[in-house]
């Protein structure tokens, strides 16, 4: 158990922090829409131009292929470097969408959708809750109907963010009639400029959209865009949700470290005060989200269900943050700015990519070993 | 692997036979008992200078391993004299006193933890100590203990005595790294305590029926025992990085020591609360384990203070000015 770093490693942490200060953009990342989704291409492109998109991805698919001390390296200097948050509208193709090609598409469709995802080409969304189906996910019943080489897709998905700007949808549907729960899914391609496909954003609660409903009207879909085999979707699903806990959370976690320290320094000295004692639990608590981020990726095993008490963790924490900041700026807490928008976005940490509650059962029940309900 | 945090092999041996010893020598179970623990055989084992190079008599492991052991010792609510032994010979050795240093950690010399209480010294299961490890206000001291009057402990089970507080102290630190090092140990103890107290809890969820179903079934048991886990989970990994920060002398191991000392006391006591709450009626006898852990977690919460958090440099300060508002 050691964190010995070589010379070579802190020759790459160097290079890293000149590149990401160099070129991290000024200005922060827009809220919503073109403008947001031509920010997170950009960012993108001059990434893969400095060579420093992919970094989890392995080299083989065009990432770094980088060993996991080199990965937290890259998220600590990104963070301290203020690099744009990595939740943007790349998130579900770097992820998401192309972690699970990897794992289970074939030939062709990593050939053809992996280096556009890589390029920011292709922008990617998530069709899996619907308005039945949100932490029963298994529930859902969007269908799918065989019909000659396509499948004709009718039903709507709620929630899918970025959908109004995505080029492709990783779309969980049901395949098999009559089918129940979590038999008879597909994981399929969905083209989102396929006729019959209506997006409808969804205000969120900061007054921004980056969401929306997705309604499908005999969307046709060809054979050949199902992953993994027909109605064997929620093993490839279950790839995708796995895979929510391993990279992308390192720059989110440790994102909360250096917004701590904004907070420090935002409410100046407050010596013996109780806002004092809250500003040192958060430091103290977003130091051991660090440490667990670490040991999520430098020992075995590391299982879905050590990653659900970290992104518990991360979550509420997070909302802690910006509750704070809530009260240390006061009645400028009143008007639309950064810390009283981030505050309200932060509602959606206990309730997106898992409950808190749900997230509780399964630590319960799978780390545990208490029994199901 | 140089950049890892899996166990090794060498520390999974140590800890394993460490485990052992305390699982057959010092059961949660001979608390109802009531004798003062016989720590002889963790003297034996090496436990009181496991991070001691060999050639002055120690086991020559690192700060991590002993960090680990006293994880194990929190654990089995292994008596402070414990802590006493290893931090008074860290005391007597940082003040060049190498035979007293190695009396310490053999037991020819016993010792035991104390606290200041107003113009008093409070020395925590003294036994037959003769010299008290006194936690100051930022420093060590070892005192001799004199006029000692034994006082009903918390809750009549903790051991405790009282002597005047103006003894003269035969060797004091407040070197960096013996306070470090006590704040690791102590946050150590405290971490077994948020384990057991979790593993405790969790049997007993998955034991006791209650409306036809063991009474883990129902969720807001299945929560708190989820609140612990992270809670432990946490700390634990805490633990390991201010460990291998502090046992390599890095430049931000008082920062995550500091991080530790200031997690650990809640995280013990949360869980050891819950645990009560989940035993139920049997929780709150004497007669259950359950209480002597919440005991232990605030006597170990009372010794010495987590460094002010926000008085250290942080490692994961941002290295630019903060976004221009769009």
């Amino acid at each position: 158990m050691q964190l010995k770093t070589t010379p070579e490693d802190e020759a790459f942490r160097a290079a890293a922090r000149q590149w990401l200060l160099a070129n991290v953009p000024a200005a922060r990342a827009p809220h919503e829409g073109r403008a947001a989704s031509d920010f997170a291409r950009a960012w993108l492109a001059r990434c893969r131009q400095g060579g420093w998109a992919g970094i989890g991805w392995p080299k083989e698919f065009g990432g770094q292929g980088l060993p996991p001390q080199r990965i937290l390296i890259w998220y600590e200097e990104y963070v301290r470097a203020r690099a744009p948050s990595a939740l943007d509208c790349t998130f579900v193709g770097l992820n998401h969408a192309g972690p699970t090609l990897i794992a289970c598409g074939t030939d062709e469709q990593k050939a053809f959708h992996l280096p556009r995802i890589l390029s920011g080409e292709a922008l990617w969304c998530q069709g899996f809750s619907e308005p039945g189906s949100g932490s029963d996910l298994a529930s859902l019943k969007t269908t799918g109907t065989v019909d000659g080489d396509h499948l004709v897709v009718n039903g709507q998905k709620i929630w899918s963010s970025y959908s109004d700007v995505a080029d492709f949808q990783e779309l969980l549907i049901r395949t098999e009639p009559g089918s129940k729960r979590h038999k008879g899914l597909s994981w399929v391609i969905c083209d989102m400029r396929t006729p019959g496909i209506t997006v409808r954003p969804i205000v969120n609660m900061a007054g921004v959209s980056h969401f929306a409903e997705v309604f499908y009207d005999d969307v046709r879909i060809p054979l050949s865009n199902v992953v993994g085999a027909l109605n064997d979707g929620w093993r490839v699903a279950m790839t995708t949700l796995g895979f929510e806990r391993k990279t992308a959370a390192m720059g989110l976690q440790f994102e909360l470290s250096v917004k701590v320290e904004d907070l420090i320094a935002l409410a100046g000295p407050q010596p013996g005060t109780a806002l004092a004692e809250r500003l040192a639990d958060l430091r103290a608590e977003a130091a051991a989200l660090r440490a667990m981020t670490y040991r999520m990726v430098l020992r075995e095993p590391a299982t879905q269900s050590d990653g659900s008490m970290m992104r518990l963790h991360f979550a509420e924490l997070a909302q802690r943050i910006y509750r704070t900041a809530m009260d240390i700026i006061g009645p400028e807490a009143l008007v639309d700015n950064d810390w009283s928008h981030d505050y309200l976005e932060a509602y959606s940490e206990t309730i997106a990519g898992g409950t808190a509650e749900i997230q509780r059962n399964i630590i319960a029940e799978r780390v545990l070993g208490l029994p199901r309900e | 692997m140089s950049f890892d945090l899996n166990r090794s092999e060498d520390q999974r041996q140590i800890l394993d036979a460490a485990g052992a010893l305390l699982a057959t020598g010092f059961p949660v179970a001979r608390l109802r008992e009531g004798r003062p623990d016989d720590l002889a055989p963790l003297a034996e084992f090496g436990a009181f200078s496991l991070s001691v190079p060999e050639p002055e008599g120690g086991a020559g492991f690192t700060l991590v391993e002993e960090a680990l052991l006293h994880a194990l010792l929190g654990r089995h609510l292994v008596s402070p004299r414990a802590l006493a032994a290893t931090l008074a010979a860290a005391v007597a050795r940082r003040a060049g006193m190498a035979d007293l240093a190695a009396a310490f950690a053999g037991l020819e010399r016993q010792a035991c933890l104390a606290v200041a209480s107003g113009g008093d010294i409070l020395l925590l299961d003294p036994a037959n100590a003769e010299m008290a490890l006194l936690f100051e206000d930022r420093g060590l001291a070892l005192v001799e203990i004199a006029h000692a009057q034994p006082e009903a402990g918390l809750g009549r089970s903790l051991a405790v005595a009282r002597m005047p507080g103006d003894a003269g102290a035969v060797a004091r630190s407040d070197d960096a790294r013996v306070l470090a090092t006590a704040d690791l140990l102590v946050s150590a103890q405290l971490l077994g305590v948020a384990e057991a107290t979790r593993d405790l809890a969790v049997a007993y969820a998955g034991l006791r029926q209650q409306f036809g179903k063991p009474i883990g079934a129902f969720q807001a048991i299945k929560h708190h025992c989820a609140n612990m886990a992270i809670a432990a989970e946490m700390l634990s990994a805490q633990l390991d990085i201010a460990a291998i920060a502090l046992a390599d002398g890095r430049p931000d191991a008082e920062f995550q020591v500091a991080a530790l000392r200031r997690l650990a006391p809640r995280t013990a006591l949360a869980n050891a609360r819950a645990c009560v709450q989940i035993h139920g009626g049997i929780g709150f006898s004497a007669e259950a384990d359950a209480h002597h852990f919440v005991k232990q977690a605030h006597l170990l919460s009372r010794l010495g203070e987590a460094r002010p958090i926000l008085d250290l440099p942080a490692p994961m300060a941002p290295l630019r000015p903060a976004h221009e508002r769009t």
